[in-house]
């Protein structure tokens, strides 16, 4: 006995019934016959072809001829009524939301506020996070970087040296490279111009997939210096300078003074984060390169079929013996590896599932509003419902009309949401800080089918949810009691009474969490900014200003543009700095301590800054020991060194720093350097970070013989930045045309910048919270009026027996009260639970911090009584008389 | 009137009633549909096959009964056909109409 295929039986209903045994057992006949010639996946698609060709024949031709339709199963009829059905459902329901245009408006509002805070939130997050990269195979693009445990560093940058082995010993990447951002100036044609650069060593493109769209890609040689003087032109730039031009391959162009070969254009599909106008040949010194600096970003390429297991070990080995190897400056450090992708998402991440998760409470609230509407509504319908049921109706079928009633209100709720979501997306474009414009798929945010579909599904889901208990309440009465209860107003019943009780203090417990959460954000940004930054930033204007040129003209460049800059009015005081805070963190590097043993516990480095005489007294940095530096700090020994508090307190805790000496060379003949002096610690990277131990040295004994390129005039001033910017600019212009100078700013809003991304979460998380807040109170002012309608009558017969009107706003109070505290407990150990996942946002409060979550029940509790005292005081105008007569 | 009748047979009918008489007792959906292929070349759909037969059942050419219903096919009836008198009568008449008209045709359409 064969089995049974199962379109037969399906098919069986479209033909008609004398016909049916027969033809079914003809198709079975051949569908065996064929199965036994080619197999049954043939014989499969065979037999639902044909059953679906007759089904479909018989159909027409019954139909065509006018014959009576054959009987079909009843399964079938069921089927094609059931879309009469939904038809009919969703016509009616559309009257219904027309015919109550209050209710109808006010279930929208609280639904679109929800849906279109998913929809512009699940925008950000799919396209930031969840979107791979613009790479071909994105997921094999690693990014490699060093951790430092007992720093407690996961992913820092890598040491030239370093980079160089892990890309000669590997056996896993099918291409490594480093890379790291430059500012380059253009100079000759037309206006000189600052660049946004990035240099890479050869191999890059293949990291990322790419290629040049004209001329080719760096080679290996030109990593070497002398023949680096190559760049690759952006799709962007090479339009915007060049004009297009493909005769631009093979012409030099003037970068930093020095003539550069253009030899490739890339497509206009290349992306990088810093989004750079021009490639350049990472200049590297081969077997020379240092191990103690660490500045290189690593990104490669997993060979196909090689997982990032295979990887990690690979590169885990290789660092296990450059450890060995080179003990003073590799014991501390190991090769550590992760996706691109995740690297450059790492910081936002959980930002951005805070907020996610902030709207998901905002649509869950919106819901409870929407549903205790409904069964506002549902008791309405009392008796419509109830004469339904009466003359035949099904229950099944009541609860499908009421629920496509729901789902359409959620539809038309996401399709507003939709249009919510566009307009916050924009303004979310607007405010987005320049800081996380680096980010992958930001440009792309935006609403796209992906978007949209979500967005349908969740109002789809959304009205099914709502829609779910308030249907099925309805759907479930007693009909005779309603029946009979002749012209009076609905009671709703006990069970719907609850049922609204547990909707209000849900929301309540849901609002709660989420403004718990946004207090302990608020308190967080009060902490940042209350966090001095080490010096004192106002009247301080920053303007970086970059000189390429051999090291005595750059200095006696910068020396003359310093001089020119004192003299301006209103200028109290400047000096020159590199990197400087808030604009540059800058690079880390290992040093040496005369007369210690190099095996120390604790990895000895220092992030060094190259600073003029007065940079101290410019920024007003305090002075803790020793001196600053002076004039005859000068080229020539003694070489000396200012160090920062921190500095002091890990490599010098129980000895006087000052006449000690460092070496940052680590060259055979060690440059000693004398410290001279230990400054207060000033933030660098943000105000919530803490200070890295910094070692300051004057700009005329630079330490690695080079001189830094780009510098940063610092001004302490009388007058605004915008008086002083353009004074800044002319005075740079008259010493040398060719430069441009970079941005000038206020160093107020280089923190401000710093703070940026911190502020704009807040400010949204905040924002959900007061449509939570909204909404709950919304919602808690029509239960309460409801609560009151309802014992309208007890209450007449009350004050009719003598009850004042407070005992009657104490019992309607009462009940509000219920609920209020009953929300408010819930949401506080909800709040407990669920605020870990924002401890990483957090700074400066726990968070368990007991004031914020006092402040926060306390501001509900009273936005609560807000929204109960409004039908509590219609409770005590009730005209007894009026009452017992209804 | 048997003329008029007969002249309302379609050619597709004609090769349908041919088919089942050459079969002789075994003449059923998949068996016909296979003597159409064997003998024309014409690979006809099953949804005409089944259609014709059930139009010219109607039409009172055809009878039919339902028989031994067999594992290879899912225990389900064969329904066999066979053709009545009148099916004869139209099939001798379109016969004789065509030879009628074919007459003096040869050298031009062979």
């Amino acid at each position: 006995m064969t089995h049974q295929p199962r379109v037969l039986r399906l098919f069986a209903r479209f033909v008609p019934g004398d016909l049916r045994e027969p033809i079914a057992g003809d198709l079975h006949e051949e569908y065996l016959r064929i199965r036994q010639r080619r197999g049954t996946a043939r014989a499969a698609i065979w037999l639902w072809w044909n059953a679906v060709q007759l089904a479909l024949t018989f159909r027409w031709e019954r139909a065509a001829h006018g014959r009576p339709l054959p009987p079909i199963a009843d399964e079938l009829r069921g089927f094609g009524s059931m879309w009469d059905g939904l038809r009919q459902d969703v016509v009616f329901g559309a009257r219904m939301l027309r015919r109550q245009p209050a209710f109808t408006l006010v279930a929208l509002m609280a639904l679109t506020l929800g849906i279109g805070a998913n929809t512009a939130i699940f925008s950000i997050v799919d396209a930031v996070l969840w979107r791979p990269l613009p790479y071909p195979s994105s997921s094999d693009v690693i990014s490699l970087g060093e951790q430092r445990p007992r720093e407690n560093r996961l992913h820092g940058p890598v040491a030239p040296a370093d980079f160089y082995d892990w890309r000669r010993d590997n056996s896993t990447f099918s291409a490594m490279a480093a890379v790291e951002p430059a500012a380059v100036n253009i100079s000759g044609g037309a206006e000189p111009e600052r660049l946004r650069g990035v240099f890479v060593t050869p191999g890059f493109l293949d990291v990322v997939g790419s290629k040049p769209a004209l001329g080719r890609d760096f080679t290996r040689e030109e990593e070497i210096e002398g023949r680096h003087q190559v760049v690759i032109l952006s799709d962007g730039f090479w339009r915007r300078r060049f004009g297009a031009d493909p005769s631009v391959i093979g012409r030099k162009i003037t970068l930093n003074e020095q003539p550069f070969d253009v030899v490739g254009v890339m497509p206009g599909s290349f992306w990088w984060p810093t989004t750079p106008d021009v490639l350049l040949a990472y200049i590297t010194s081969g077997a020379d390169a240092s191990r103690a600096q660490h500045s290189m970003d690593v990104v490669g390429r997993l060979k196909p079929g090689v997982s990032f297991e295979q990887a990690r070990a690979d590169l885990d080995a290789i660092g296990k013996r450059l450890s060995e190897q080179y003990p003073q400056t590799n014991a501390a450090h190991f090769p550590h590896l992760s996706t691109l992708q995740a690297t450059m998402v790492g910081d936002v991440k959980p930002a951005l599932m805070v907020l996610l998760g902030a709207v998901g409470l905002v649509l869950l609230i919106a819901c409870a509003n929407v549903a205790m509407l409904l069964l506002a509504r549902a008791t309405s319908r009392e008796r419509e419902i109830a004469v339904r049921l009466a003359i035949g109706a099904g229950r099944g079928r009541l609860v499908r009309q009421l629920l496509t009633e729901s789902v359409l209100l959620a539809v038309l709720g996401g399709a507003a949401g939709v249009l919510v979501a566009a307009w916050g997306l924009t303004a979310f474009r607007a405010l987005l800080p320049s800081g996380l414009l680096v980010l992958p798929g930001i440009a792309q945010v935006g609403l796209d089918t992906r978007v949209l579909t979500v967005a349908l599904a969740v109002s789809i889901g959304t009205g099914l949810v709502f829609g779910v208990i308030p249907s099925f309440a309805a759907a479930d009465q007693r009909l005779a009691a309603t029946l009979h209860q002749e012209g009076r107003s609905g009671s709703g019943g006990a069970r719907t009474t609850r049922t609204r009780a547990v909707l209000v203090v849900a929301e309540l417990a849901l609002s709660l969490v989420l403004l718990v959460g946004a207090g302990l954000l608020l308190v967080s940004f009060r902490r940042v900014l209350d966090v001095s930054p080490g010096f004192e930033s106002q009247n301080v204007i920053v303007a970086s200003v970059m000189r390429s040129a051999p090291a005595p003209q750059a200095l006696r460049f910068y020396e003359t543009l310093l001089e020119r800059v004192r003299t301006l009015p209103n200028v109290e005081a400047a000096a020159l700095a590199t990197p400087l805070p808030f604009v540059d963190v800058g690079g880390r590097t290992g040093f040496r301590i005369e007369g210690r043993t190099t095996q120390s516990p604790i990895p000895v480095r220092t992030r060094p800054r190259l600073v003029s005489a007065d940079y101290f007294s410019t920024l007003r940095i305090p002075l803790v020991r020793g001196r600053v530096f002076t004039d005859r700090d000068a080229e020539g020994p003694p070489n000396v060194v200012i160090i920062n508090s921190a500095a002091a307190r890990r490599y010098w805790p129980d000895e006087d720093p000052l006449g000690r000496r460092i070496d940052i060379s680590f060259a055979a003949q060690p440059r000693w350097m004398e410290i001279v002096g230990v400054v207060g610690d000033v933030k660098h990277a943000g105000l919530e970070l803490d200070t890295d131990p910094e070692a300051f040295m004057p700009l005329r004994q630079p330490p690695f013989g080079g001189m830094a390129q780009r510098l940063n005039v610092v001004i302490r001033t009388r007058a605004s930045a915008s008086t002083i910017a353009p004074m800044v600019r002319s005075a740079v212009n008259e010493i040398d045309r060719n430069q441009p100078v970079g941005t000038v700013s206020t160093m107020e809003d280089l923190i401000a910048a710093s703070v940026a991304p911190r502020r704009l979460n807040l400010w949204l998380v905040v924002a959900f919270a007061v449509i939570a807040l909204v909404l709950t109170a919304a919602g808690l002012y029509g239960v309460m009026s409801y609560l009151v309608a309802q014992r309208t009558r007890e209450i007449g017969v009350r004050m009719a027996l003598g009850a004042t009107r407070s005992s009657v706003l104490r019992l309607v109070l009462r009940q509000a009260g219920t609920m209020t505290v009953a929300g408010i407990g819930i949401g506080l150990v909800g709040a407990l639970a669920l605020t870990r996942f924002l401890a990483t946002l957090l700074f400066g409060v726990t968070t368990k911090d007991p004031l914020v979550y006092f402040s926060v029940a306390a501001l509900l509790a009273a936005v609560a009584l807000l929204a109960a005292a409004i039908p509590s005081s219609r409770a005590t105008r009730v005209d007894p008389m009026a009452a017992l007569r209804s | 009137m048997a003329m008029t009748d007969v002249s309302i047979l379609g050619e597709f009918e004609q090769v349908v009633l041919l088919a089942i008489l050459r079969l002789g007792d075994d003449a059923y959906a998949v068996t016909i549909r296979d003597e159409i292929l064997q003998c024309t070349g014409r690979d006809v759909s099953r949804g005409s096959i089944y259609i014709t037969l059930d139009r010219l059942e109607t039409k009172g050419y055809l009878k039919s009964r339902l028989a031994d219903s067999t594992p290879e096919r899912g225990g389900r009836a064969k329904r066999y056909y066979e053709l009545r008198p009148r099916a004869i009568e139209a099939l001798k008449e379109g016969r004789r109409t065509l030879v009628a008209l074919w007459r003096g045709l040869e050298s031009v359409l062979t």
